[in-house]
């Protein structure tokens, strides 16, 4: 099990030729289909996962990726078609060498990090001092993934950033003794550049050792860049299957049936105007835990940026502006509210689409209290429409894939008649398609006089602000306006001073 | 087995089937056990559970929609209230001569007392059960020291509207059939009710959606007292003030709001069901009387049944309460090993 003698292997990609082509198949699907309520999930997926290769499965949210993971593990049984492993037709015990790292952590948050090892490995965990032993497997196993990891297995999980409980969740789904496939689900999403790049060369040391690995990403290039193969999922079938070798990203968009638009431009914002609007929201030498004299100011119909590394106060504004209860935080217009923590702060999960878009917006809507059913009707079918959410007003929220229920998610925060939306991170694991989209939404929204301000982790998505907030250690470090933004330009200012790791 | 998987069960919705048909369904097998063992006219028993059931519907929809506020939402002052609103409501009434006057100093006892677990629930993060646990004891002491030596009676005119039974139907389960439809279209047509189940099913959710967590807390609790103190001035009137009035409402307002089924995690509110569920316990009393059991049996009896029903709703889980269990579940066969494979997709 150990893989701690393995040759430290790079990133780079192997060589093709003596590639894993004619190795035997780990898990093979055969014309697996999978419905969810009235959602087809999967339609008849073939695919196949070749020991010691990395299979890369792209394709927009709702494509069927996630259940075509749960079918691969183990973890759901299909409808029709099989599953083999090893090529025999599979049985509860055939998937213990299976294992899974998910995108929305599953690790049990008042747990520490060792017992969430018991929770998942109990059997191959001593049953007497098993704590001490899972402490020392898993302190192990993140070291050799991430090195400089700091993570404790004592840290409860819900004391650990995003970025850590991550890296705990990838680390567990490593910790057995036999390995035959690992799935990564968004692996990346909430990890930095740097784990990002130990992660990569740990699973190709693994696939050295004969292991194979299925990464699920909407990073394409990351995909490209690591996998042997690439594997397209289209409307729940896999539509294309290719060596990365020689695939470029538009070739990838293309496959996955997006229109490729060039990076599209919403009518770049003008920066001209800046200076004039009118302010609705100011921060004036902000300062507490995580800020340090942030002063800010978003303008009218303005969408205003927070970038950065992760958590270096840039949640701490969005809490400010959503809840203006200190005295250096003015706000002049009523806010709305978008979590990127879909599942612990977003969904409502008993309710269907309608009920959950309109829980802001019904306050506006009533009168005297009552609502007003006809009218919140038609404000959803408008957004039903307008972001065509799959499933439509009637289905369970629950039902809709992570994309779709981010869709609901945004659109409740901007059917409401909100004059500043606060946007926390929430497009993380939104596919490409969904996300232009949404930008679209931002713009059009703005352009109507609505205030916008957005904390991404992806630098990239700071191109559609009016103006950009770079923060470091809780400080502004600079103020970029139009031009300016771009994510070499913050991603140089972010690390301008020798930044700190973390 | 704590597989919870964010899929397709977590949701619930009106494809589930009704939940409160099983209290209404347990009602009626009691009343045909209670037919054939005494053989008498079961209209006259109906009439009586009719008459007996409202007192235990008005307290257990205020129960109802503190349990819809979410986990770890009780009021377990509501006996406390009831045995004090009772004594205050007749004391009012019999000073006053006027009987609605009794009424309204009954329901505000009921509210002050809540006010009480409200601030401390609010202000001062106790968790609810303490909260109002303790704020019963305060009502509770209070009871003890108007007890002694109290002699007003309840008003008569009262009294007989109570018992008011045009052809065996008593007016007031009409009054409290109405008082039900009024607290299920409160759930569903106004924004409060609205803010009350969203607040129920993710409160972080709900937060950040702009829902006023607080003020929807309060608002609950505040109701739920007013209601036990509207059936605490009743319930004197009915019968008469005594500490003990309302000691048999505590277990009982939780079980009819449980087993009509009320999620108990919050989130789903089913008023009609504490009809059927409050009809079940009532008759179930008046079955256990008609055996001869003594009133520790009885107890254990409603305890075992409150217990059983917790079972079948799968112990707050929100994968849809009874109808749960006589439905395939998609669960796939190599869930009982996947704890140990791949480990738990625990949403929670």
């Amino acid at each position: 099990m150990h893989v701690d003698n393995l040759p430290a292997g790079g990133t780079a990609p192997p060589d093709t030729d003596t590639g894993p082509a004619g190795r035997p198949p780990v898990v093979t699907a055969r014309g697996v289909t999978k419905t969810y309520g009235r959602t087809r999930a999967l339609t008849g997926v073939d695919l196949e996962v070749r020991a010691g290769e990395v299979l890369g499965l792209v394709g927009h949210n709702g494509a069927g990726k996630s259940t075509l993971m749960r079918v691969l593990a183990g973890l759901e049984p299909c409808d029709a078609g099989t599953v083999l492993v090893h090529g025999a037709k599979a049985s509860a015990g055939d998937f213990r060498t299976v294992r899974m790292a998910y995108q929305e952590t599953s690790l049990c948050p008042d747990l520490t990090v060792a017992e969430n090892m018991w929770v998942s490995s109990r059997h191959c965990l001593p049953r007497l001092r098993w704590r001490r032993a899972a402490s020392d497997a898993v302190g192990r196993r993140l070291d050799e993934m991430f090195p400089g990891h700091g993570v404790s297995p004592r840290d409860r999980v819900e004391d650990l950033s995003l970025a850590r409980r991550q890296m705990v969740e990838i680390a567990r789904a490593c910790l057995v003794d036999r390995l035959d496939l690992l799935i990564l689900d968004e692996p990346t999403e909430s990890l930095g550049p740097d784990a990002a790049r130990s992660l990569y060369a740990y699973v190709r040391r693994l696939t050295e050792a004969g292991t194979a690995v299925l990464l699920i990403s909407h990073r394409i290039r990351e995909v490209l860049s690591v996998a042997d193969r690439v594997a397209v999922l289209r409307d729940g079938a896999v539509t294309a299957e290719r060596p990365a070798s020689g695939l470029s990203e538009p070739d990838v968009l293309g496959l996955m049936g997006a229109h490729v638009a060039a990076a599209p431009t919403f009518g770049a914002p003008a920066a001209a105007g800046t200076a004039a609007r009118e302010t609705v929201a100011e921060l004036l030498g902000a300062t507490g835990p995580g800020l340090r004299e942030v002063t800010l100011r978003v303008g009218r119909g303005e969408v205003v940026g927070l970038a950065g590394l992760a958590g270096q106060g840039q949640q701490e504004v969005l809490e400010r502006l959503w809840r203006p209860v200190r005295r250096d935080t003015t706000v002049g217009v009523s806010r709305a509210y978008v979590p990127g923590d879909r599942q612990r702060s977003g969904v409502l999960p008993l309710w269907s689409v309608g009920d959950n878009l309109i829980v802001t917006a019904l306050r506006g809507i009533a009168r005297r209290g009552l609502r007003r059913p006809a009218e919140e009707r038609a404000v959803v079918a408008d957004w039903v429409k307008r972001l065509s959410i799959r499933g439509g007003a009637e289905a369970g929220i629950t039902e809709l894939s992570g994309g779709n229920q981010q869709k609901v998610i945004v659109a409740r925060a901007f059917a409401s008649p909100a004059g500043l939306v606060l946007l926390d991170d929430p497009f993380r694991g939104v596919d490409v398609h969904t996300k232009t989209d949404l930008y679209g939404l931002i713009r059009q929204e703005a352009a109507k006089g609505r205030s916008v301000v957005w904390y991404s982790s992806e630098n990239a998505e700071m191109a559609h602000c009016d103006r950009v907030y770079v923060f470091r250690a809780g400080r502004v470090v600079a103020e970029l306006t139009g031009e300016e933004i771009s994510e070499e330009r913050i991603i140089g200012v972010s690390f301008a001073e020798k930044g700190e790791d973390d | 087995m704590n597989i919870r998987v964010a899929g397709p069960r977590s949701w619930s919705g009106p494809r589930n089937g009704a939940p409160w048909v099983w209290g209404f369904a347990a009602a009626a097998l009691v009343w045909l056990v209670i037919l054939v063992i005494s053989g008498q006219g079961g209209g006259q028993t109906v009439s009586l559970a009719l008459s007996l059931a409202p007192y235990l519907v008005i307290v257990g929809l205020g129960q109802m929609l503190v349990v819809t506020a979410g986990p770890g939402n009780i009021d377990v002052s509501v006996s406390s209230i009831i045995s004090l609103a009772g004594f205050v409501s007749v004391a009012a009434a019999s000073a006053t001569g006027s009987a609605a006057v009794g009424i309204l100093a009954g329901i505000g006892v009921g509210v002050l007392v809540a006010a009480v677990s409200t601030v401390a629930i609010l202000g001062l993060s106790v968790p609810p059960i303490i909260a109002t646990l303790a704020a019963g004891l305060v009502a509770s002491s209070i009871t003890l020291s108007t007890a002694n030596g109290f002699t007003a009676v309840p008003d008569a005119g009262l009294r007989a509207a109570l018992n008011l039974r045009p052809a065996g139907v008593p007016v007031l389960a009409l009054a409290i059939a109405v008082l039900t439809v009024l607290v299920a279209a409160l759930l569903r047509r106004t924004v409060y009710g609205r803010s009350l189940v969203a607040v129920g099913q993710n409160r972080r959710a709900a937060e950040r959606a702009g829902v006023p967590v607080a003020r929807v807390t309060a608002t609950t609790y505040l109701l739920s007292g007013a209601l036990a103190g509207l059936t605490g001035a009743l319930l004197a009137a009915y019968i008469a003030p005594s500490a003990d009035l309302g000691t048999r409402y505590l277990l009982d307002s939780v079980a009819v709001v449980v087993i009509g089924g009320t999620l108990i995690s919050g989130g789903r509110a089913v008023p009609v069901g504490v009809w059927g569920a409050a009809l079940f316990f009532i008759l179930l009393d008046g079955l256990v009387n008609l055996v001869g059991w003594s009133t520790a049996a009885q107890n254990l009896l409603k305890g075992g049944l409150v217990l059983f029903v917790l079972f079948l709703a799968g112990g707050g889980d929100r994968s849809g309460g009874l109808a749960s269990l006589f439905r395939r579940r998609p669960r796939p066969a190599a869930a009982t090993t996947t704890t140990t494979i791949t480990g738990d997709d625990t949403d929670g």
